[in-house]
């Protein structure tokens, strides 16, 4: 179980105690930062149970290389690079396991037919928001999740994704193209 | 906030000058989150502190043998099938002497190659 009385001690004191075995202050971690991992895991693989068990993994690849992680980004960065990169793998494994079965798997884009009886569902906010994302290719995708449900600056994407700001902001210009091609349909 | 109003928001969250988090917080407060269920931290811990991480491992080791199993088959499928058709075309038939290519020989010259008589 976690202990929910553990005092607010900083990153490093954080990282520092789960070094040492501290089981409470990897919980605290986990805690803490839970919830940005959702947003990125889930916003990137839809809101499935494979979805959490990929967050675990977050976690327990982050525990794993804790030791690795030196204090010069933060540990925020730090996680979100192990989840997009964790996701971006799930992506490309789906893709690979679909693609020996369907030619449609290894399109750019991942095209989808709105059925007339997805009307309804289509008036809810976060369903669309999901259909929209999904139907973004994985790059594209990757950089909407960062900037629309993070919440992240161009800078910040950059640093996340390990990518020139230059790149990011093509890539910006392109999923903007993309997602509005994708919310007319919707 | 109505639909058009969110989809112009996600759009313009897009922008090279758009202020991310004032979308990001307007998008959440319109119901848009994403959240693990309430015992995420525990499964974690449990899986990290405990058996469980054996297990998913080995979990993950039968979904890449499973993946490989795949691959392996279908290249296994795609081989024979063309073994079949260019033995039909090379011998006409895929009766069993056909396997064997020995469908243009006779008894008798295959004892004469092997005596050299």
């Amino acid at each position: 179980m976690i202990n929910k009385s553990y005092n607010a001690p900083g990153e490093d004191e954080l990282v520092k105690a789960s070094l040492n075995g501290d089981k409470n202050a990897f919980g605290e971690i986990v805690n803490r930062y839970q919830k940005m991992v959702a947003r990125t895991v889930k916003g990137m693989l839809g809101d499935s149970v494979f979805a959490e068990d990929i967050g675990q993994e977050v976690f327990i690849k982050l525990y794993y290389s804790l030791s690795e992680f030196r204090g010069e980004a933060k540990l925020s960065t730090y996680i979100q690079r192990i989840a997009v990169n964790l996701t971006l793998n799930e992506i490309k494994r789906r893709k690979r396991f679909l693609s020996l079965f369907s030619q449609k798997a290894n399109n750019e884009m991942y095209e989808f037919e709105i059925a007339d009886q997805d009307i309804e569902v289509r008036k809810e906010a976060s369903e669309m928001v999901n259909k929209a994302l999904l139907a973004m290719a994985p790059k594209f995708r990757v950089i909407v999740t960062m900037r629309m449900l993070q919440g992240y600056s161009t800078k910040e994407t950059a640093e996340i994704l390990d990518l020139p700001i230059g790149t990011v902001l093509s890539r910006l210009s392109r999923a903007q193209e993309q997602l509005r091609n994708i919310l007319e349909k919707l | 906030m109505n639909t058009s109003e969110i989809k112009k928001l996600m759009i313009s969250s897009l922008n090279e000058d758009a202020d991310t988090v004032e979308v990001s917080g307007k998008l959440r407060d319109e119901g848009i989150s994403y959240q693990f269920s309430h015992t995420f931290g525990d499964k974690v811990l449990n899986k990290l502190f405990s058996a469980g991480i054996a297990v998913t491992r080995e979990v993950e080791f039968v979904k890449y043998m499973n993946f490989a199993f795949y691959r392996i088959a279908l290249t296994g499928v795609a081989a024979i099938v063309i073994l079949l058709i260019s033995i039909f075309l090379m011998q006409g038939s895929l009766s069993f002497n056909s396997f064997l290519g020995l469908s243009d020989n006779y008894d008798e010259s295959i004892v004469c190659l092997l005596t050299g008589n």
